[in-house]
């Protein structure tokens, strides 16, 4: 416990420095800003600005971008409540009853419900990581590579699980990523491989241009499709401060929301984007009028945003403690981290002690700057709405090129950004999920390191696996998940889960 | 040139063999990449479990891939499913040809003329274009990012170049 505080100190001492402070204020606001905007996500801005943070010393470039991720969270709800368009993925749940609170003449109270659960859920969630953060390292550094492997392994059985499509596409994509991160030089035998003689691929295929390509652009070749919806009439926002009926009514929410998404968030393989969902099944089904959910119920406000907000603050668990990054987000940071030197995983905490705790403050003093950035602030967020979408495409465009060249200074990177959104569409019209496929290519070059080195300890035994206790345990966890996701009657609740 | 191209699409409406036509399709895209990976890696040594060699795990993914593939495929014929959508040409046509053409000149002419070119390039990708306000809005995002991007970040993108001449 002294120890907890002591470390918390540090880490405030740390986060609350001038340039830090500023720092983790401009990536609130970026993140804020993209959050806003459907069709640019904290992937592609994170992306953007990781050329830019080579100028930055390394905790202050983390802070900031640490920032936009959650930033993103909060602005994404935002629009989500107003004008029914989830800024991001997380928010979609938010929609349902936010929404219809807002045709209420209720929008200020749920926008300040959902800012007070996120912040709520942010302020647990940050205490958990500090608490967790010392057994999980102590955890990790028993880990051999076997070990490694499984608990991979088993990550990338979750993803599969947590993928709102079918299982095999998932399956299939999660195998598409581990090829494609086999491209490029072989780093123990220096041996090229699937590079098909194209020199830009012998390094390798860079993250930054597999996720822009994938993700970026072929959201906007998405939305280009897709006819442009706005909901004209904009409800006067009302009082933000939601009463204390509605405060009884949404603390028990809260709280259970806050629970399941720090849980969530922790397993590698991105559950904390099943998180809101989670959440608002739950409240549903605890309800005593389950009718009112989708006419408006304060509940399914309060639980998914606390959820949303505290997955995405505890999937920096495994990141931080084991260097395994759970989603294309934390892969970014694992990016940003290696431009500075410090190799993610156990050895952080101990070796960048300030660095460590100085992330963790930041994210509480993020969340409070996030509480007076947005309520304030909620309608000029919304005029930017206003833009319109044949403009913003072509900006998205030019700053991820710019974004894109930046990170090596490399024009051939910019033409394979460009064949991969390509690839991400037809993927996307073949009905295949590309976030699998990231979380695959991000764990596919540690996990084929690990298995290699696994065998080579054991000389060739594929045993090894399964004879030592906490691999075997991971393993068997991998298959029992797996096996359950293909069985009818949990099929079916995922089914549910993803339609509602 | 044609707004959409046009695929076969098949309604699972009764006379049809293909039940799912979109899965027909992506289980067939599987196989092929399947195939294409296994006939690059071909020669790659798979070395021994205790000396792991560079073939083993793209190989043994390859095969996977082309495994669901082939279930996929099976299935589509027996089972109902999604049908394969419209694709359109003219949103990735010039997407692509935008992110070309600003690989293309940024090296060679620099960002003051990738800017508006990819601006440009881009508007042709949605019906919904403006030209003059495009115009417009391509050379203020240009002159934007090269105050931020340049002079703010200090990021070493060339601004505009002469050959022979000027390098800015």
């Amino acid at each position: 416990m002294h120890d907890l505080l002591a470390n918390l100190a540090l880490g405030f001492s740390t986060a609350l420095t001038l340039p830090n402070l500023g720092l983790a204020f401009i990536g609130c606001l970026v993140g804020t800003l993209i959050g806003v905007l459907p069709g640019i996500g904290p992937i592609a801005t994170i992306t953007m600005l990781l050329p830019i943070t080579f100028n930055f010393d390394p905790v202050g470039a983390l802070i900031m971008l640490a920032g936009i991720y959650y930033g993103a969270q909060y602005g994404g709800s935002t629009t989500a409540i107003l004008v029914n368009i989830p800024g991001e993925v997380t928010a979609i749940v938010t929609t349902l009853d936010g929404h219809q609170m807002a045709r209420q003449g209720r929008a200020g109270v749920a926008l300040g419900i959902a800012a007070i659960g996120s912040f709520f859920a942010g302020c647990v969630s940050t205490l958990v990581i500090a608490a967790l953060a010392r057994p999980l390292v102590k955890l990790a550094q028993l880990f051999g590579p076997a070990e490694y492997f499984a608990l991979m392994v088993m990550g990338l059985a979750f993803a599969v699980v947590l993928a709102s499509g079918s299982v095999p596409k998932a399956l299939a994509m999660i195998l598409f990523g581990l090829l494609l991160s086999a491209v490029g030089t072989d780093l123990e035998t220096g041996v090229e491989r699937l590079t098909f003689g194209i020199p830009a691929l012998t390094s390798g295929i860079d993250f930054a241009v597999l996720a822009m390509g994938v993700i970026g652009f072929s959201e906007v070749l998405k939305n280009l499709e897709a006819p442009e919806q706005r909901s004209a009439a904009k409800q006067p926002i009302g009082r933000l401060l939601p009463g204390r009926e509605d405060l009884e009514r949404s603390a028990g929410p809260i709280l259970r929301g806050t629970l399941l998404g720090t849980v969530l968030g922790i397993l590698p393989g991105n559950g904390a984007v099943l998180a809101p969902y989670a959440s608002y099944t739950l409240e549903k089904k605890l309800a005593k009028d389950p009718r009112r959910f989708g006419k408006g119920a304060i509940e399914g406000v309060a639980g998914p945003e606390s959820a949303n907000n505290a997955g995405a603050q505890s999937s920096f668990i495994p990141l931080l403690t084991l260097g395994i990054p759970p989603n294309a987000v934390m892969a970014l940071m694992v990016g940003a981290m290696t431009i500075h030197g410090i190799v993610p995983g156990p050895l952080v905490m101990t070796k960048n002690a300030n660095l460590f705790w100085g992330m963790i403050a930041s994210m509480w003093i993020g969340n409070l700057m996030l509480l007076v950035i947005n309520l304030p602030l909620v309608g000029m967020w919304v005029k930017l709405l206003d833009v319109p979408y044949r403009l913003m495409y072509p900006a998205i465009l030019v700053f991820s090129c710019i974004g894109i060249y930046s990170v090596n200074n490399s024009p051939s990177d910019v033409v394979l950004t460009g064949v991969f959104a390509l690839i991400g569409y037809a993927l996307l019209k073949l009905g295949f999920e590309t976030a699998p496929l990231l979380l695959g290519f991000v764990l596919g070059r540690l996990m084929e390191e690990n298995l290699r080195r696994a065998l080579l300890i054991s000389r060739g035994r594929l045993a090894t696996f399964v004879e030592r206790p906490v691999s075997a345990g991971l393993l068997v966890v991998a298959l029992i998940v797996l096996v359950a996701a293909v069985l009818p009657a949990v099929r079916r609740g995922r089914a549910e889960v993803f339609t509602e | 040139m044609s707004e959409r191209a046009e695929v076969p699409e098949n309604h699972a409406a009764g006379r049809s063999a293909i039940q799912a036509s979109q899965n027909l399709i992506a289980g067939l895209a599987l196989i092929a990449i399947a195939a294409i990976a296994l006939g690059a890696s071909a020669d790659l040594g798979e070395g021994r479990f205790y000396a792991v060699g560079p073939g083993l795990l793209p190989r043994a993914v390859a095969t996977l891939i082309g495994l669901i593939g082939l279930a996929l495929t099976a299935g589509s014929l027996i089972r109902k499913g999604d049908a394969l959508g419209r694709w359109g040409l003219r949103g990735p046509l010039f997407l692509f040809l935008s992110v070309a053409a600003f690989a293309l000149s940024i090296r060679t002419v620099g960002l003051a003329l990738a800017g508006p070119v990819a601006v440009l390039v881009s508007g042709a990708a949605s019906p919904e274009t403006r030209p003059k306000e495009l115009i417009v809005f391509a050379l203020v995002v240009t002159a934007l990012s090269i105050c931020l991007f340049r002079y703010l970040l200090h990021l070493p993108i060339p601004i505009l170049i002469i050959p022979n001449v000027l390098v800015l």
